[in-house]
């Protein structure tokens, strides 16, 4: 058995809030008990407050979770200042909690930590790790790498980076009844789960592809020998970059990337900060989109995971998009996940966040990485 | 059917729930709002200091154009100079050549005149003593009337020089107009340019029409002739083989047509459109200044209103027809 129910309320109040999703997760429970939970919420909750009432009606919960800049699900569909709540019930699956502290100071330490409880209490092999992380006090780069490093290989790792509205302040994970920061939280399911994952960005190239001569973490210096940002602005008629002009990195001489997204630029220097690490002699190229290109691509990476799911029944989905997606679709953010739904069973429970970078394979069973700008389709089951 | 209590309580609910979505999203649209407001700001600042900027630009511009054309103009005075310097260079070669011609008249009577008093001086000796012969008296008779003769034949010869050279020096400075038969007044510039011209085998001739006399500028005749004779004999002849430089005049219904032709080694075709140029010259390391031509074209169409045109055959030679409306004269 693994049953799996969503709650998802739009009320700004975080005491009605959480009274409704707790209230829609015990209807749709029917007397089962939840062994594991994830919640989305956004940034204007009393976090702690919500995290108590939950721990209240569920004390033995096995909870994550993180803020987030939107939040969807089956019930309510893509909303702004939203909770929501998916539990997680099994006889067969073994579902743990962890969390990591201080993952700026030691990530690998913080993922060690984080996935200790999982590795003593299971009994079973670890069949799926999700993961939120703070983005803000490290660059998610060095935490996804940590994790690449503590986990074997062959474990699929998916999880997002939290959010808080485009202000880059501050973002919270949740574990348990703590609601923390600089943090790293991770729900490892262990035993026989079925899932299957789609990666889409919708990304097309602007520029030639070039090399990167010089680079230092997330700072860009040179590409091609040349001034990043003498690079970008040849390619933008001298505009600044932006988010709607993120650089694609091919590593290892592959044709799968990930994205990198600008968000800030040094004209003396001539160099472009970006969310996350760029590794010096990758291959770049300035990419570009539209809103079409955008719902196009979340479309291909469900229907690719439905098309690559073991089983008959996947019993829910889980999505990852990022924030500056919404951000480019504006008034029609709503409608990425309505093209999402659309390939689901409407009886199957969906949840997901809007992030600050996801975390998923470059390729399929291929090693993770951390995204920007993309949107990660998970399903899973048992049957 | 009567809604119980618990009905409304339940809407009661639901309306306050409602009502706190509604608030917490006009609250979100008046943050996004404001947003669009700094944002439209900042652009509109943006917009603002780009267009400083474009201003500050062409001011720029505007300053590069004056000191541009305060340069251009300062180089056409400098070009106007030049030209101005390469004529009395040219005056200047005239008088060099004019001395050394005058030279050789004046010397000879020197010579004479001085054999003339020596004789004189021991033909006075000879008389006071009381010596003198009939012999004595008669050498001194066919001495002094030889000495005579070539003194007054090399006076002649010098004054006639003076004369014609008077005429053009005095033209070529002061560009004054008068009334000249042309056929005449182009022979006396080639009795001027006789000096340079006895250095060289060529020959120069004029032809046409002695009929034509036209009230106009001299001097700017002189000037085109002699540079162009000159550019012939500089370029058009570079084996020192002999040439035949030859001027036509012609009255041709309301215009007067003079043709200016050598048998020279001819201009190159690539070459043609520019040689009225200044500074355009395919010797400068021989000293050419690349003006003469430019004095031609200048004299030609300026001063005396008229055109000229080149056409040329390579080993052939180059042909110059000026044409000059009648109506100026």
């Amino acid at each position: 058995m693994f049953k799996v129910v969503v709650g998802h309320s739009n009320d700004p109040d975080s005491v009605e809030a959480v009274a409704e999703i707790l209230e829609q997760c015990l209807e749709s429970l029917a007397e089962e008990a939840p062994q594991a939970g994830i919640l989305f919420a956004a940034f204007d909750f009393d976090h702690s407050l919500i995290l108590q009432q939950i721990k209240q009606q569920f004390p033995d919960l096995e909870l994550i979770g993180g803020t987030s800049s939107a939040e969807i699900s089956s019930r309510l569909g893509y909303q702004e200042d939203s909770l929501t709540l998916m539990l997680f019930c099994s006889d067969e699956i073994e579902i743990t909690a962890g969390i990591g502290y201080q993952a700026s100071h030691n990530p690998r330490a913080a993922v060690q930590q984080a996935i200790a409880p999982a590795k003593s209490k299971s009994s079973q092999e670890i069949s799926l790790c999700l993961s939120f992380i703070d983005g803000l006090h490290l660059s998610g780069s060095k935490i996804v790498e940590a994790i690449k490093q503590e986990l074997n290989s062959k474990i699929p790792v998916f999880g997002g980076v939290t959010a808080d509205d485009m202000k880059f302040e501050q973002t919270y994970q949740f574990y348990d009844q703590e609601v923390c920061t600089d943090a790293i939280v991770t729900l490892i399911f262990s035993g026989k789960l079925l899932l299957a994952a789609g990666v889409g960005n919708g990304w097309n190239s602007l520029s030639k592809p070039k090399k990167v001569t010089k680079a230092e973490n997330n700072i860009l210096y040179e590409i091609d020998g040349q001034p990043a940002l003498e690079f970008y602005q040849y390619y933008l008629n001298d505009s600044a970059p932006s988010l709607k002009y993120p650089l694609a990195v091919f590593e290892n001489n592959t044709n799968k990337f990930y994205l990198r997204v600008p968000t800030a630029h040094d004209n003396q220097l001539n160099s472009i900060q970006f969310f996350g690490d760029i590794p010096q002699g990758a291959t770049v190229q300035i990419m570009e989109t539209n809103a079409q290109g955008i719902l196009n691509s979340s479309q291909t990476s469900i229907a690719d995971a439905l098309k690559n799911y073991p089983g008959t029944e996947p019993a829910a989905a889980i999505f990852f998009s990022c924030v500056t997606r919404s951000s480019i679709l504006g008034t029609k953010a709503a409608t990425e996940y309505q093209g999402i739904s659309a390939h689901l069973n409407s009886a199957c429970p969906s949840i997901g966040f809007y992030t600050y970078g996801e975390i998923a394979p470059l390729q399929k069973d291929g090693a993770i990485c951390l995204h920007h700008e993309t949107a990660v389709s998970l399903i899973l089951g048992t049957k | 059917m009567k809604p119980n209590s618990l009905d409304y309580e339940q809407q009661l609910k639901q309306l306050k729930k409602e009502n706190r979505i509604l608030t917490k999203k006009l609250q979100r649209s008046q943050e996004r709002q404001i947003q669009l407001e700094e944002t439209n700001q900042k652009k509109e600042s943006l917009l603002k200091r780009v267009i400083l900027d474009l201003e500050e630009s062409r001011d720029v511009a505007e300053q590069r154009t004056i000191k541009l054309s305060e340069a251009l103009a300062q180089l056409k005075t400098t070009q106007e100079q030049l030209i101005e310097s390469e004529k009395m260079a040219a005056l200047g070669n005239l008088v060099a050549g004019v001395a050394h011609e005058i030279n050789t008249p004046v010397g000879n009577s020197v010579t004479a005149a001085s054999t003339l008093a020596e004789e004189t001086t021991s033909f006075t000796t000879s008389v006071m003593a009381g010596q003198l012969k009939r012999s004595t008296l008669n050498n001194y008779l066919d001495l002094a009337t030889e000495a005579s003769e070539i003194i007054l034949s090399n006076l002649q010869r010098a004054g006639e020089l003076i004369q014609s050279f008077k005429q053009v020096a005095v033209d070529r400075t002061s560009l004054e107009r008068r009334t000249f038969g042309l056929k005449s007044y182009l022979s006396e510039i080639l009795v001027t340019l006789e000096p340079q011209l006895k250095k060289t085998p060529h020959q120069v001739s004029v032809t046409g029409d002695e009929t034509i006399h036209i009230n106009s500028y001299p001097g700017a005749f002189a000037q085109i002739v002699t540079n162009l004779i000159t550019n012939s004999i500089a370029h058009g002849y570079p084996t020192n083989q002999s040439g035949v430089i030859q001027l036509d005049i012609r009255h041709e219904s309301q215009q007067i047509v003079i043709q200016y032709q050598d048998d020279g080694c001819g201009i190159e075709s690539q070459y043609l459109n520019n040689i009225f140029e200044p500074f355009f010259t395919t010797n400068r390391d021989g000293g050419g200044s690349g003006l003469g031509m430019h004095i031609v074209y200048n004299l030609v169409t300026q001063k005396l209103k008229g055109t000229i045109k080149v056409t040329s055959q390579v080993n052939l030679g180059t042909i110059f027809t000026i044409v000059l409306p009648l109506s100026d004269f």
